[in-house]
């Protein structure tokens, strides 16, 4: 039975460059209790989408030329939500129709406690309920939504609760109403893989029970193929392909479908492995990076922030070392301790044998061209104030390499060759490009000092599947092409298969497990490691199109 | 594409994109408040540096017999000079579009200082001066032919010559044009607000610079080195900040002279906690930002670092204040010259607002002009400051290049 049917939406979003046509008459069906997943790449407008249904897009900025959302109601009747006054649409939101953000830690107000929140939702739809059956409501959705001491929890305020808990907090509020449809935009994106699965089996859990449709909207097809029963592809606001979980995910009609699957790490085609030198390149003994925690008006130290607690681990000469862990597990802290750029609280590092941990930074600088760092977030890694041009050559010039600014260029440009960019990127400024090139540009300025050994931090999170994939090859490229040890900061279990050829687990500041990719994600020995592998959300099946084709 | 060519200078500008700041610039002119605002502080700023030839007693050429000659440069000063040719080069470079802030303000600066520094020598303006013998009718007399400034009077030209001097309103007297009427010495009141125009933009001005200065040294290093440094600067900061500034600036009048100069110190010495705690929390942000953490990374010296990579990125709060600060400093000098306390024969606004209130009548002219003037001044700073703090915003900038990105990518992969 037909709950929400969207015909010929269109979206059209006013902006500075003129009109953004982010929706082009897409038509969307959901069933009474079955999860639709709505799966794109950032920009695709997916979310738009979503909020296109809920009408929370500001009228002065978005219209819809075309389309109409037709919601059947309990009684049978079908409404065109489009066509509903604002008055009737405030009805339908919470009570019908329901809706989960991505962002956990800002989608809960921080003057409220939780269950006033709550309690809030469940009178602006019943404004006749009393007072104290909303709370027991409210109490009665905690409960459901498995939060450990509902009773505590329900007088705390937001702060007090982890990102997940958060997520699951949100998760009640939406459905104290008992709405007929939930729609999820990225719900476990901001979270922990370990968290992500939980909070996936809660909603599919929730769904069977209340018999309620979900709308699921994800770029993670690990997530599609855990929990949807039919699946959208969308791209440039159309939908590209639409059906059920196994012929989408397992046998994709259309050629960008195709692409996506083709992309994704699990996926795409191996290297040969390389054969490592058995010399070490990098050590750490008994690494430590404590931060102080400083409490009063002298600001005394009270204790320490163990970020990263006694870690001994070896990189080889050609390696790629995968260093895996969880937010907070202090992955990066120990990959920015490595190249110095925190200043280590205890213990040694040792490149090439000679104890580089404990120089002053003045003493450290000649090691700087050896050792570099791609970082995270390709929006703030490059100064917006520079040319391309500026970034590359101001390093090299800096250590002296190249005889003159004109040769310092032309060193530039056959870095952007690397990194497969058009050379004239040396005159741009960073604004214009997009995440997957700054990243490229990332890479190159990390290349051109001619380092030995790169630490890549999470360089591929903030990217579209299909740019992760391209990163990836790059990287595996300028590896063997430099002779680069990598140690590749990620928490994306499918990405450290795909590229490493030694993970290193940490978890709350230690080394839990290290050892061989294929042995660690194979056949993990600690504990926590196998809890992350298991949580890691996978197609499971073979896809029936031949991977690397398109 | 060969390598030669990367090199070719014409190449690299017909690449070469515009930057954040020429980016910032454009985006702040395209809002209409920023442009009322930019017309009225350009029209003051040219009024300020050509005053001397806008209202002069004295006739801007003159020739006597077949003999050229100028009265009015003959009393120009060597402040005057380094004024106009600073002006002059300025419109020059920015005809020549030649963009670079930095090389361009040095330029300025240099040209300015040398001119003043030659003209101090060469011209030695006559102490007394006698206003009586240029009056129209005497000069007539004896010369073949007159240019006189558009307002013939100077600002301290208190008419002595004629009787009937004192307060008059616009358009009362019948023998001379005053269009703003008389203050109450009698000197014109035009000529008077188009010099006081310089001390206007002058004071805000001197004094913001001042402030921001030492704001982003002292800011730079809170926010860099932090710790103790941060620590000792921020109590710093908190006991400048206790100081207030109008009675700091009443006590020096009090005892000491009533120098512009003076003036311009303190307001600065007194305003700069408030760029510092911009600049450092600026500082505090970008220190972790990835690009700074990536230029550490490269083993840049710490100049760089500081200089190039994290201050022009923390310029954009500083100049939003800025242009906020220029117009509490104009205000700052209109109170104390309202209150009696400014320059004493030097003209100002907020002084003649005094002269409004002064007499047992209230003189409406001296109110609404100089009045009006301070108005659409710092209404001008503070717009433009609006615009600034719009064209910095993270937000609606996001939302641009997100929105323009989009578009490329898109375009991109069809």
């Amino acid at each position: 039975m037909t709950l929400l049917q969207v015909n010929k939406l269109q979206t059209v979003l006013k902006s500075t460059a003129g009109d953004v046509h982010a929706v082009k008459g897409i038509d969307l069906k959901i069933n009474r209790g079955e999860t639709l997943c709505l799966v794109g790449e950032s920009g695709s407008g997916k979310s738009v989408t979503a909020l296109s249904i809920l009408r929370l897009l500001p009228a002065g900025i978005a219209h819809h030329p075309q389309g109409e959302v037709l919601l059947t109601r309990r009684d049978g009747n079908v409404e065109d939500l489009l066509q509903l006054s604002d008055y009737a649409m405030s009805e339908v939101r919470g009570k019908r129709i329901s809706m989960i953000f991505q962002e956990p830690m800002s989608s809960l107000n921080p003057v409220f406690t939780i269950g006033e929140q709550i309690t809030e939702a469940l009178q602006l739809s019943w404004p006749d309920m009393p007072e104290k059956v909303a709370r027991e409501i409210a109490l009665e959705s905690l409960v459901e939504v498995k939060i450990k001491d509902p009773q505590v929890r329900f007088n705390e305020y937001p702060h007090r609760l982890s990102g997940g808990q958060r997520q699951r907090v949100m998760i009640a509020m939406a459905l104290a109403c008992q709405p007929d449809l939930l729609i999820a935009d990225e719900p476990t994106t901001a979270l922990d893989v370990t968290v992500q699965s939980k909070i996936l089996n809660l909603i599919d859990d929730l769904q069977r029970d209340k018999g309620m449709a979900v709308l699921f909207i994800t770029h993670d097809f690990g997530v599609v193929a855990q929990i949807a029963d039919r699946v959208a592809v969308m791209r440039y606001g159309e939908i590209v392909e639409q059906g059920g979980h196994s012929d989408v995910l397992y046998n994709p009609q259309h050629s960008y479908t195709r692409s996506l699957l083709n992309a994704l790490p699990e996926n795409l085609p191996r290297q040969k492995p390389q054969q490592a030198s058995s010399e070490v390149m990098l050590e750490a003994r008994n690494l430590k990076v404590w931060f102080p925690v400083r409490q009063g008006l002298f600001r005394r130290v009270t204790s320490h922030v163990r970020a990263v607690d006694d870690v001994s681990l070896k990189i080889n000469r050609g390696e790629i070392v995968a260093l895996v862990g969880e937010s907070g597990s202090g992955k990066s802290t120990l990959g920015r301790a490595l190249v110095r750029l925190l200043a280590p609280t205890g213990g040694e590092i040792y490149y090439q044998g000679s104890e580089i941990g404990n120089l002053s930074p003045q003493n450290f600088r000649p090691y700087r061209t050896d050792l570099q760092v791609v970082f995270q977030d390709p929006l703030s890694s490059l100064n917006p104030r520079l040319t391309i041009a500026t970034t590359l050559t101001e390093p090299m010039a800096v250590h002296g390499i190249g005889d003159s600014n004109d040769h310092r260029i032309e060193l530039a440009s056959q870095l952007l060759d690397d990194v497969q960019l058009p050379r004239d990127c040396l005159w741009r400024y960073p604004h214009e490009f997009s995440g997957g090139q700054r990243q490229r540009i990332g890479i190159s300025r990390a290349l051109a000092v001619n380092p030995k050994l790169i630490v890549c931090d999470e360089v591929t999170s903030a990217l579209d599947v299909s740019v992760q994939a391209e990163i990836l090859q790059l990287l595996l490229q300028l590896r063997s092409r430099y002779g680069l040890t990598l140690l590749f900061i990620t928490h994306n279990i499918s990405v450290v298969e795909y590229v490493s050829d030694r993970t290193l687990v940490m978890h709350q500041g230690k080394l839990v497990e290290s050892g061989e990719t294929a042995q660690v994600c194979g056949d993990p020995k600690h504990t926590y490691t196998k809890t992350l592998i298991d949580a890691v959300p996978r197609m499971n099946g073979s896809l029936q199109f031949q991977p690397g084709l398109q | 594409m060969t390598s030669t060519a990367i090199g070719d200078r014409k190449f690299k500008r017909a690449l070469r994109r515009r930057g954040l700041g020429a980016r910032v610039f454009s985006s702040t002119m395209k809002k209409r408040g920023a442009q009322i605002g930019a017309c009225w502080l350009g029209l003051l700023l040219c009024v300020a540096v050509f005053a001397p030839l806008l209202a002069n007693s004295r006739p801007l050429l003159m020739s006597v017999d077949g003999v050229l000659s100028s009265p009015a440069a003959k009393y120009f000063s060597a402040a005057d000079v380094a004024l106009v040719v600073v002006f002059l080069l300025a419109v020059l470079l920015f005809v020549w579009r030649q963009f670079s802030t930095g090389r361009n303000l040095l330029v300025l600066t240099a040209a300015g200082t040398l001119t003043f520094i030659l003209c101090h020598l060469v011209l030695s303006p006559p102490k007394l001066s006698v206003y009586e013998s240029y009056r129209e009718s005497n000069v007539s007399l004896r010369a073949d032919w007159v240019i006189s400034a558009p307002i013939p009077y100077s600002p301290k030209d208190y008419l002595r010559d004629y009787g009937d001097t004192g307060l008059q309103a616009p358009g009362i007297s019948e023998d001379r044009t005053h269009f703003f009427g008389t203050e109450a010495n009698g000197a014109d009141l035009l000529s008077r607000m188009i010099h006081a125009s310089r001390l206007a933009l002058g004071i805000g001005l001197v004094a913001t610079s001042i402030a921001m200065v030492l704001g982003v040294i002292f800011g730079g290093l809170m926010g860099y080195f932090s710790g103790v440094i941060d620590m000792l600067g921020m109590r710093l900061v908190e006991i400048f900040e206790a100081v207030p500034t109008l009675f700091l600036l009443l006590t020096f009048v009090a005892f000491f002279d009533r120098s512009l100069y003076i003036m311009m110190v303190i307001i600065g010495l007194t305003s700069w906690p408030g760029y510092a705690r911009y600049v450092r929390a600026e500082f505090l942000r970008l220190r972790e930002q990835d690009f700074v953490q990536a230029a550490v990374a490269s083993g840049l010296p710490l100049t760089s670092i500081l200089f190039r990579h994290i201050l022009p990125n923390a310029i954009a709060p500083v100049l939003v204040a800025a242009s906020f600060g220029v117009a509490s400093a104009i205000l700052a000098e209109a109170t104390l010259s309202f209150l009696g306390l400014g320059l004493v024969d030097d003209p100002s606004w907020g002084q003649m607002l005094n002269q409004a209130v002064q007499s047992s009548t209230f003189n409406w002219w001296l109110a609404l002009f100089p009045g009006g003037a301070i108005f659409l001044t710092v209404f001008s700073y503070n717009l433009i400051g609006e615009a600034l703090r719009d064209a910095f915003d993270p937000m609606t900038q996001r939302a641009q290049t997100a929105t323009s990105e989009s578009v490329t990518d898109a375009e991109q992969r069809q």
